[in-house]
């Protein structure tokens, strides 16, 4: 983080207060929206935005989007920052406003997700006294954030949100929140337009991270273990995404015929229409996706950490692989898995510096390619085709006949969310946006609105689950009230389906606070009451097309509800704990084992 | 296995529960932690004990390495280094037994800091296999208190 010599900030030297530098920060590093509900501990700094935007034409106006509960707002904030790659910012009161920040901080910091959150506190006074509204911010975010401050010396204030971007979007990305003193907010002092906290360690080691390439000598073992493989397989994560890597990756995957599974958070790191893309692997992957980690001798992890959606049983993951594993964090290499080869960096640089040093190699994988195409003709995603009920599936399938990969698709957590990620085309990177790691149901709607706003130019769809949508409901009006125009898409099977799923397959079919049966929810109905132009609610196959593309097509937000086969099942399933030996691959997808394991009543101790 | 890692930190608000926080979050264990201001004021160094196999060090030293405020993190186990505690052992003292305490003291090149009619404080100092006999050589004594500060350690240099 290093600064290069700038010119003098037009502002510097002119006295203004804490709230106006925050306001004035946030101007300089290039926000556009902030996400944020005002209230007491942090009215300064809504007036001083209120002020900034005054007497401003609106293109240069910071633009402020109030949602209903502040979670929504954080959710909003890492939509955008997930659709666009920039730092999101919110900005919230202290005490509860604070706390329901902390579901969406966590999740940022377990997708790694840069996204900046600045709370109002209690004076410095105040603190600890039990004032009215105070909760230990600092405490409380310290477990989970990648960086938190207490601004306790008012002349930081500047410098401290400054650096908190800076946090927030190097090395591995992440949230950082800056909890400010209602006092610090008011203080008086000069703006300076430029200048960082001095962060002795995480300097040295982002400047050493950043200038990290792969030496010769590293790229000759990594290509001797190449040309000893016959079936190397890419294993690309959410890292690709946030490094901007995806070019490089397919550029890589093309030049050394490699094909390519991809993570949840890595879908979109190649085009998933391509040849040599075999799609998700992990819990939810496709059987040619997770046959493909079963047989390949050489797996080159890039971005991406072995997490147990992904390698459930670490002891026979890719059991006949060698391990290259290339990381930004040097703690995900070894964390999980030992590999062979490792290098800590960042995956742009990595995956260059190996083109170029293996220009000239040459090896024929031809007839491995040929053999996951041959998996992935054999044993596509399947589903049910003879129901008179509507399959999530083939809705989905409908959809994404007339967005054709080029939608940005958000969504809840859940059966629909799995879904998502299997029949949809993707043919960009952060096109598909949802909570991966954390798995934070109701991420979807307010996710969505922030995407949008990041990415007016694109057709936006959240696509929900009536467990997911209820819980931030409440962001469909913040929808409509700043005419974010989404498409929200409610996949309706009247209950938690993925809980519900691992109840039917591993709890004996007892629905223990699964079903939604007894709920009178008319979501339609509370659609239009939010102002949705737009609202209908089908059950029927024949409506589906024509529904799907007057949605779509819809100028405004837009409300569809679709009502499907409650027994719909995702597949194929690796269960908890298990290797992707014992994966089923359910009714509707060949298996290329005679015998599908058994599923057994499994100690709900070890389903995680 | 017993590591003895040093920490370097920037020396400001809320380093130590960052620090302690990473440690309960991911479920490691620590023997004791002690912090402290360095030559440099505005850097603190602190000294983790820690049990744990040889992959669970190599993530407790990359995980501390991640935290914004990490200066530098040394696992001293891997060089030639001095480790030392400091004890404060009030130890009962009925009769004749005021002179045994003072005997086992000496032995240990411990100091006797405190003296009432029924007890006695034994300042020990040392390495933890030094301070764990004393305090063992003490036990049979009726140890009324005992307070330790946990270890720290330091380098030793190149000769």
């Amino acid at each position: 983080m290093t600064t290069k010599k700038k010119p003098r900030h037009p502002l510097a030297g002119e006295m203004m207060s804490g709230a106006d530098m925050i306001i004035q920060v946030f101007a300089d590093e290039g926000v556009e929206t902030i996400f944020g509900y005002n209230g007491g501990q942090v009215l300064p700094t809504y007036d001083a935005l209120f002020r900034y935007n005054e007497n401003k034409k609106t293109q240069q106006q910071l633009h402020l989007v109030v949602p209903a509960n502040e979670q929504g707002a954080g959710f909003m904030a890492s939509g955008y920052a997930r659709a666009t790659g920039k730092v999101g910012v919110f900005l919230c009161t202290s005490g509860p406003g604070a706390t329901n920040c902390v579901t969406p901080i966590r999740d940022a910091m377990a997708d790694s997700i840069p996204i900046v959150l600045v709370t109002g506190q209690v004076p410095r006074h105040c603190i600890g006294t039990d004032a009215f509204q105070e909760a230990p911010v600092f405490n409380i975010m310290s477990a989970t954030t990648k960086h938190v401050f207490l601004v306790s010396d008012e002349t930081k204030i500047e410098a401290t949100v400054r650096t908190a971007f800076a946090i927030a979007r190097s090395g591995r990305p992440g949230p950082v929140v800056v909890d400010v003193p209602k006092d610090v907010q008011n203080f008086v002092g000069p703006y300076q337009g430029e200048g960082l906290l001095e962060l002795k360690g995480y300097d040295i080691r982002q400047k050493i991270a950043l200038e990290s390439r792969i030496s010769e000598h590293e790229a000759k073992t990594f290509f001797q273990m190449l040309a000893k493989s016959h079936r190397p397989l890419l294993y690309a994560g959410g890292g690709i995404i946030n490094a901007n890597a995806a070019k490089e990756l397919r550029a890589f995957s093309a030049h050394f015929n490699i094909p390519v599974v991809t993570t949840l958070m890595g879908i979109g790191s190649v085009d998933t229409t391509h040849e040599l893309s075999l799609r998700m692997l992990g819990m939810h992957g496709t059987a040619y996706a997770n046959y493909a980690v079963e047989d390949c001798d050489f797996l080159i992890a890039v971005g991406a950490r072995f997490d147990d959606r992904v390698a459930g049983k670490v002891a026979t993951f890719a059991p006949n692989a060698k391990i290259a594993h290339i990381d930004i964090d040097a703690a995900e290499i070894g964390k999980v898995r030992q590999p062979d080869w490792a290098f800590v960096g960042d995956a742009r640089a990595a995956l260059q510096d190996l083109m170029d040093a293996g220009a000239t190699f040459k090896r024929d994988f031809s007839k491995w390619v040929k053999l996951v195409n041959k998996y992935k003709k054999e044993h596509p995603l399947d589903y049910e085709h003879n129901s008179q009920l509507l399959q999530p599936q083939e809705v989905l399938e409908e959809l994404n006949k007339i967005t054709r990969g080029d939608a940005i698709v958000c969504t809840g957590v859940g059966q629909h969310q799995m879904w998502a990620a299997q029949y949809f085309d993707f043919h960009q990177p952060r096109s598909l946006i949802t909570s991966g790691s954390m798995g934070t149901m109701g991420f979807g709607l307010p996710a969505s609105i922030g995407a949008q706003i990041g990415r007016p130019d694109k057709t936006v769809i959240d696509v929900d689950g009536d467990g997911s949508l209820r819980m931030n409901i409440g962001e469909m009006d913040t929808a409509v009230a700043y005419g974010v125009p989404i498409k929200l898409l409610l996949l309706n099977n009247r209950g938690d389906g993925m809980v519900l799923q691992w109840q039917r397959l591993y709890f004996g079919k007892r629905f223990s606070g699964t079903e939604k049966d007894h709920r009178q929810k008319d979501f339609v109905k509370a659609a239009q009451a939010d102002g949705f132009q737009f609202a209908r609610c089908i059950d029927d196959r024949r409506q589906l097309p024509k529904a799907l593309k007057e949605f779509v097509d819809f100028e405004g937000p837009a409300f569809l509800e679709v009502r499907i086969d409650r027994d719909a099942s995702v597949y194929p399933m690796v269960g908890p704990g298990m290797g992707y030996q014992e994966m089923i691959t359910g009714p509707y997808i060949k298996s290329r084992v005679d015998i599908q394991p058994e599923v057994h009543d499994i100690d709900p101790e070890d389903t995680i | 296995m017993k590591r003895t890692i040093s920490v370097l930190v920037e020396n400001h608000f809320g380093v130590l529960a960052r620090v302690s926080g990473l440690f309960s979050a991911r479920g490691y264990n620590i023997d004791s932690l002690c912090v402290g201001e360095t030559e440099i004021p505005s850097i603190s160094r602190m000294t983790v004990v820690v049990r744990g196999d040889d992959s669970v060090i190599q993530q407790i030293m990359k995980q501390l390495n991640k935290l914004v405020d990490t200066i530098k993190v040394e696992d001293l186990t891997e060089v030639d280094f001095i480790e030392r505690e400091l004890v404060l052992i009030k130890v009962s003292v009925n009769g004749d037994r005021r002179r045994e305490v003072i005997e086992i003291a000496s032995i240990f090149r411990a100091k006797v800091v405190d003296v009432s009619p029924s007890s006695m404080v034994v300042e020990v100092t040392g390495s933890e296999g030094k301070v764990e006999a004393c305090i063992n050589m003490l036990r049979p004594l009726g140890i009324q208190e005992l307070v330790r500060t946990g270890e720290i350690a330091i380098a030793r240099s190149a000769k």
